[in-house]
């Protein structure tokens, strides 16, 4: 399968960030979660104070496993791919719902495959994930926290001590990388920022 | 500083805090020197060099810079793992302040706090959390919801990203919707 996936390809002029917005997708996630009995969350990073707050109030229980700062540690290590997922060793249909926020632009094709069925695997039937994707190239590699604040609002702060390649993959990459979801509901923001919450297949949950 | 109680050697716990340094007068000190030093006195520091197995019980703050790995047990007071320490184990304490290495489960009453330089991985029962960017976090966090009565009205968020640059969001009816 050949995608449309190019580093930075037809991309390159770096954009200043966005500086926040109302998430449509992050509103829709949490209130199906809430709605769900025991519901448990996974966030695969980068660790931030207020979203694990705002997660953990909400649901019964919420995983957090930082691969954002794994990423960056083993940047420099000729690891297999199969390796640096490890950390992710979760049991299957375990979660209602994985944020990946915008962790699928920072990895290469092999390594986004990888991370999307070990979602697939980890979530239960009916189970959601939300990611984010940038339209544009940032102005730098530095990677951003998206950090829920009051009424759904998302703002953006850069982690300085986070440094990973940056990837433009466009919609139908994305959504062929997640064949395996169906995907329930796509934005784009003015500022270019991509939300897309895709759900696990599934007539009941497990 | 520690004491070993004289009963079975092999189940029982070490106590923290039960030897009292010999101290000035209260009334020889100014209020805020008083405050410190009492501060200090409550708090019982584990070495970098010193390593311990098995479980340790307290009645004073602790500070753990070396090794630990089995149960602490301290109660109302709080309990710290320092920027070399290293805690594989239960903590069950007041307010629980991790900035080394800590694998294991922590059953805090009050906060726990998670500092940049920790490397965290396990599971945290709490009423508050606060984790700082850059700290390696890998873990299950469950809060007293009870104490977070309006949670919406207590998140904000903090850094560049606000309250100066709320101004200049994107509001959502310029949102452009592209799929269904």
């Amino acid at each position: 399968m050949i995608f449309s996936t190019t580093r930075h390809r037809n991309n390159t002029d770096a954009e200043s960030l966005p500086v926040g917005y109302n998430s449509t997708i992050l509103k829709e996630f949490v209130n199906t979660l809430e709605g769900k009995k025991e519901a448990q969350t996974l966030d695969v990073g980068p660790v931030c104070q207020e979203n694990i707050t705002f997660f953990a109030l909400r649901m019964s229980r919420h995983y957090v496993c930082d691969m954002f700062l794994r990423l960056k540690r083993e940047k420099h290590k000729e690891l297999h791919p199969g390796n640096r997922w490890k950390h992710l060793d979760y049991p299957d249909r375990n979660f209602d719902g994985i944020q990946l926020w915008d962790l699928c632009d920072h990895l290469e094709e092999e390594d986004v495959s990888r991370l999307v069925a070990l979602c697939y695997s980890m979530l239960r039937a009916t189970g959601l994930l939300m990611l984010i994707a940038f339209e544009k190239k940032p102005s730098s590699s530095i990677v951003n926290t998206f950090v829920i604040g009051q009424g759904y609002r998302v703002d953006i702060r850069p982690q300085p001590h986070l440094e990973l390649p940056w990837n433009f993959r466009h919609n139908r990459a994305l959504t062929s990388l997640l064949s395996n979801f169906t995907i329930v509901r796509s934005f784009r923001y003015h500022s270019g920022i991509r939300e897309f919450l895709f759900k696990k297949p599934g007539g009941f949950r497990d | 500083m520690l004491k070993r109680t004289k009963k079975d050697e092999n189940n029982t716990p070490f106590s923290v805090g039960d030897t009292v340094e010999e101290k000035p007068t209260p009334s020889s000190l100014s209020p805020t020197v008083r405050q410190e030093r009492d501060t200090s006195e409550e708090k019982t520091t584990i070495g970098e060099r010193i390593s311990i197995e098995g479980s340790i019980r307290g009645e004073a703050n602790l500070v753990i810079e070396g090794a630990m790995k089995g149960t602490i047990e301290m109660g109302k007071h709080n309990f710290t793992i320092g920027p070399n320490g290293r805690v594989d184990g239960e903590i069950h304490a007041q307010d629980v302040s991790i900035n080394g290495q800590f694998k294991g489960t922590i059953k805090a009453l009050g906060k726990v706090a998670v500092t940049q330089k920790a490397d965290f991985n396990g599971e945290i029962k709490a009423k508050s959390f606060s984790v700082e960017d850059g700290a390696y976090f890998k873990g299950v966090v469950e809060l007293d919801r009870e104490s977070h009565k309006n949670p919406a009205a207590t998140e904000t968020p903090r850094g560049p990203s606000s309250p100066e640059t709320a101004k200049q969001s994107v509001t959502p009816p310029n949102d452009v919707k592209m799929e269904k």
